[in-house]
């Protein structure tokens, strides 16, 4: 990485606009900096899984205590750790199913329908993007515990109705995002060839939002699997515990390594599910692998 | 009559359906505003009291009091359900290994399911979102979980072991909270001390503190206190030379407000719930208000390499501090009732009862067979924590917790909110 | 720009006359040219706001029918909540609500310090955030994929389990203190209620949401642009100030309000990383739950919370709407 900056000024057209501050070392150390900073717990976090011992700051040795040796505390032995990751992936993957196609259709829906109503339900949904967790987790517990109670019972589907309550505006800011830079004009040529408005939506659109739409359900199904405080509000008992959960009671209570061990298998499986969404967006967007960042980084 | 809105009037049926998400969520909720007719709580004599149609007194050791028997007992024949047995607990409150082998016994699953405190628990159960088949709640609730016939009175021949291995006094005449123990059977019992670690702070000079060492700057930065109203609160009065843990009265109330504040701001003291069990021993604290049943389990999230004998554990004289107990219920809702009293019936087993104690959990049952002298002379608890071992006699002396009057309860709870938002 | 009419009065309308309208022709940017039937748009945006409404906005009229409602200690302290406004009464909200500004003020540290730690960690947050995102964006031409998979990435792996790790890093005879022995800093609690450990834990949460929107902003300016710039004799700061600065704007504000608003509601930081001399005001929330009879002064302080968090919502979905009509 340094000698790329060092060698900047060999292109003095270029490096000019590498060099606004003068001092591209100040950017770049800021950088490196930060980077260092932000991964050192994750790096911590992975490394101590195999910890030989049960204090999650000082090496004793390397072992597979944690993941699979220990006959009560390993995530493979463990029933309450393994229950709360299946938990975790349960809520994240109804999630998915469910606000995707539900933000997608409505991105679609309020970029061409432009009604009065369409602007309240649009207000709406940036409304629940940017309202803080906890008033929307807590709203939604007192909702199920009163007035919907029996109705909702607190646990997997109340976690589900809130999660998506939360993360339904993800896909309708991604794909809209998209649709703007798009325009009618595809859908418009397919219906002057003959086709339905239908037809002109599954053949000619779908396609086409389909990178961002892959790019919402890498977002919403990580953002879900780190999701605290909606899930925290609305858990019922132990089996509707998710990790975050479970990490969040270690923290007080008492740690072992085993939670390291859960949030590294999380976290494998997390990129693996990006990696995937990205493999296919790359492929959608025909090697257009700008188009694919920026999609991910329109949040 | 709650006035309906104009738009609804022009609706159709059928888009009344659409807008309600095919109905079966807007129906009933549009049933429960209009339920709301009438003020809340001031119809149908109030929404406080089940079927026991008489209200329960609080109960204290002056006054104990017998829970009403409102319901049937399961019988006596009925069959041994196939599980899972759902057991509502606190976390880490009771030994994987002794569960497992009640599973392997009666060949079902236990599943366990936690609370992070009382509150939590109670609501859970209170409204349906749990459903467990035995329940841990500590003796304060009881009086309204009977109140609200949310409990199920016990077989008791189908429980021989509390007459076989505990303590009589439990069961006759029955603690002053359910006397004939209609509803509960003890689980584990504990006092409220200091606990310390010994290799910073001698044995006599601790107990020349007393409490007062949790407020001792030297040990600035390093002192625990519980997260949890009830005990702190108690605590810090009693820090401040009252027995008074009960209190009602404004001035002392405030006074361990301040005194808590105090400890906080001046000597960093940190309200935890692991502070004891898991913090002391990792060297994290020096001083720390303790259940005894803390210190104990403490043994076992030491350091390897580091004896036993840096635990440390202080309690009053007879009758300057309190003692407790936490109980096993079944809740009237259970799915599992036999297999519930079998359970119970089994963690009250001398040798399952002491497993739980010795090997893992730390708190003690209340076994006839569980001598203090025979614990230490075995090792299973080391001497420097012979303090933290309970005697039936310490209940005459010591004092209790009872449930709090809600006027009471909300003085305490609003001096506790202070404390949290850190004034 | 003609009215278009509300979904009320739709079926009062004959379908056929409907069936072939133009639906968008008063909108220049929409769906110009082509021929859908009237309710065809309506029918993809109702499912979803159907579902905010049910559970995005009916929670919010229970939050009020609870927070101006009664609790029943009988029933362990359960909220008896007043659906109907009429009889809603306000003594529990005023309670609460004197306890920001009356005799002790309970509640005044708490808010303080959220407006101070908010503040701050969002100052640090846009600071070093657009630093990073604009070397991102600007200079790291060769590494720049792998630049941006190590952004993104602490955000694939659970946000509490790097303050749980942070948490073990910060511990009083952890490695932190290890490093900083030698400096004379080794003795340092770092848990005990120290605000810059809270704070730099919430921009360590919080600050990739910051980075993301500048970098996709910066990235999206074309070179011509500054190359422009340049032609026309500004200087490279010059040009940075008067063309980058400008265009990555809304981007900022995007990013200060994305961070800023769930910080106002964050607890479990301060539950990790802090103490009660640290509390903010997610935590006077959370620490009524675990109260009996808290559920109304719960609801109470979420409305409180709602409003204060208000403004600065209303001002980003203006902003939103503003760049909306303009691209």
């Amino acid at each position: 990485m340094s000698t790329a900056i060092e060698h900047a000024p060999a292109t003095p057209a270029r490096g000019y606009f590498r060099n606004p501050w003068r001092k591209p070392r100040i950017l770049q150390g800021v950088t490196i900096g930060y980077l260092l900073w932000s991964l050192l717990p994750v790096v911590i976090a992975v490394i101590f899984s195999f910890n030989g011992g049960r204090s999650r700051i000082s090496w004793q040795g390397f072992s597979l205590r944690w993941w699979t040796q220990d006959p009560t505390d390993s995530l493979l032995r463990d029933e309450a750790m393994r229950s709360a990751m299946a938990q975790t992936y349960k809520l994240a993957i109804i999630t998915v199913l469910v606000a995707v196609p539900l933000g997608t259709l409505f991105a679609i829906g309020i970029d061409r329908w432009h009604g009065r109503p369409a602007r309240s339900a649009n207000f709406t949904m940036l409304l629940s993007f940017v309202v803080p967790e906890i008033i929307l987790g807590v709203s939604l517990y007192i909702l199920f515990t009163n007035l919907l109670q029996g109705l909702v019972p607190l646990g997997t589907p109340a976690q589900a109705i809130g999660l998506i309550s939360f993360q339904l505006s993800y896909p309708v800011i991604i794909v809209r995002a998209r649709l703007l830079s798009i325009g009618p004009e595809y859908e418009e040529a397919a219906m002057d060839l003959g086709a339905t408005p239908s037809q002109a939506i599954r053949r000619i659109l779908l396609p086409l939002i389909a990178p961002a739409i892959l790019a919402s359900v890498a977002l919403v199904f990580a953002d879900v699997v780190d999701d605290f405080v909606t899930v925290a509000a609305l858990s019922a008992e132990a089996s509707s515990e998710t990790l975050a959960q479970k990490i969040y009671s270690a923290s007080r209570a008492s740690p072992t390594p085993e939670v390291n061990a859960a949030a590294t298998m999380m976290l494998i499986t997390t990129l693996l599910v990006v990696a995937g969404g990205l493999l296919f967006y790359r492929r959608f967007s025909r090697g257009q692998s700008d188009i694919a960042t920026t999609d991910f980084m329109q949040l | 009559m709650i006035g309906r809105h104009p738009m609804e009037n022009r609706w159709s049926r059928r888009q009344f359906l659409g807008r309600a998400a095919g109905g079966a969520v807007a129906m009933p909720s549009l049933a429960a505003i209009l339920a709301a007719c009438s003020k809340p709580g001031e119809n149908a004599g109030g929404s406080g009291s089940g079927s026991a149609s008489t209200e329960i007194p609080i109960a204290t050791l002056e006054n104990p009091v017998e829970l009403p028997v409102t319901m049937d007992t399961i019988a006596a024949d009925t069959p041994i359900e196939s599980g899972p047995l759902v057991l509502y607990n606190w976390a880490d409150y009771i030994h994987k290994k002794v569960v497992a082998e009640f599973e392997e016994e009666y060949g079902v699953d236990v599943e366990i399911t936690t609370y992070n405190n009382m509150e939590e628990g109670i609501q859970k159960v209170a409204n349906g979102q749990v459903t467990p088949d035995v329940f841990v709640p500590t003796v304060g609730y009881l009086r309204r979980l009977v109140q609200k016939d949310l409990l199920m009175p016990l077989q008791q021949e189908l429980i021989p072991n509390m007459l076989a291995s505990v303590w009589p006094s439990y069961s006759d005449p029955g603690p002053y909270y359910d006397l004939g123990w209609n509803y509960s059977v003890p689980y584990t019992i504990y006092t409220w001390g200091v606990a310390y670690r010994r290799d910073r702070v001698s044995d006599e000079d601790l107990a020349a503190q007393g409490w007062e060492a949790l407020w001792n700057p030297e040990y600035a930065g390093a002192i625990s206190l519980y997260d949890s109203y009830g005990d702190t609160i108690a605590v810090a009065i009693l820090r401040n030379g009252s027995l008074d843990v009960n209190t009602g009265d404004p001035a002392l109330i405030d006074a361990a407000k301040v005194a808590i504040l105090e400890t906080i701001n001046d000597h960093e003291a940190r309200l935890t719930i692991n502070g004891v069990y898991a913090k002391l021993p990792a060297g994290d604290f020096t001083v720390a208000e303790a259940w005894s049943g803390d210190i104990v389990g403490a043994q076992w999230y030491l350091p390897r390499g580091t004896g036993t004998d840096v635990l440390g554990y202080w309690r009053p004289e007879p009758g300057q501090t309190m003692i407790g107990n936490d109980t096993l219920v079944v809740p009237a809702e259970a799915q599992r009732p036999r297999l519930a009293h079998e359970f119970i019936n089994f963690m009250l087993d001398e040798q399952h009862g002491t497993d739980n104690f010795v090997n893992w959990n730390g708190y003690q049952p209340p076994f006839v067979s569980i001598q203090p002298d025979s614990l230490i002379d075995q090792g299973v608890v080391p001497e420097n924590l012979s303090d933290a071992v309970v005697t039936e006699e310490m209940f005459a002396d010591d004092l209790t917790p009872i449930e709090l009057s809600p006027e009471v309860e909300a003085m305490w709870l609003d001096a506790w909110t202070e404390i949290k938002a850190g004034a | 720009m003609p009215e278009i009419e509300t979904s009320a009065t739709h079926d009062e309308r004959p379908r056929r006359r409907l069936w072939r309208r133009r639906a968008s022709v008063d909108e220049p940017g929409g769906a110009s040219g082509a021929w859908y039937p009237r309710w065809y748009w309506p029918s993809f945006v109702a499912p979803g706001s159907l579902w905010l409404a049910l559970l995005f906005l009916l929670p919010f009229y229970v939050v009020f029918s609870v927070a101006f409602g009664t609790v029943d200690f009988e029933n362990f302290g359960a909220p008896v909540p007043y659906y109907a406004p009429w009889w809603w009464s306000f003594d529990t909200f005023n309670e609460t609500l004197s306890k920001f500004y009356e005799g002790t003020a309970i509640y005044r540290p708490p808010l303080f310090r959220t407006f101070a730690y908010v503040f701050s960690a969002t100052v640090i947050c846009l600071v070093v955030g657009y630093t990073v995102a604009y070397f991102a964006a600007r200079s790291a031409t060769k590494y720049k994929g792998l630049i941006l998979i190590l952004l993104i990435s602490p955000l694939w792996i659970s946000y509490l389990m790097r303050i749980y790790a942070w948490q073990g890093l910060l511990d009083t005879d952890g490695p932190i203190n290890l490093l900083l022995r030698p400096l004379g800093f080794g003795e340092t609690n770092w848990l005990e209620g120290m605000h810059v450990t809270v704070i730099l834990g919430l921009v360590y949460g919080y600050i990739p949401f910051m980075i993301l929107p500048i970098y996709a902003s910066l990235d999206r300016i074309q070179e011509s642009l500054l190359e422009a710039g340049r032609d026309l004799g500004a200087s490279g700061r010059q040009t940075f100030w008067r063309v980058t600065l400008p265009l990555s704007r809304p981007a900022i504000l995007a990013g200060i309000v994305i961070v800023t608003l769930p910080m106002f509601g964050d607890y479990y930081t301060n539950d990790l990383l802090g103490s009660t001399k640290t509390s903010m005001f997610g935590n006077l929330i959370s620490t009524q739950r675990e109260q009996q009879g808290g559920s109304t002064r719960m609801a109470s302080l979420v409305l409180i919370l709602a409003v204060i968090v208000l403004v600065p919502m209303l001002y980003y979905l203006r902003e939103t709407k503003r760049a909306a009509e303009q691209a």
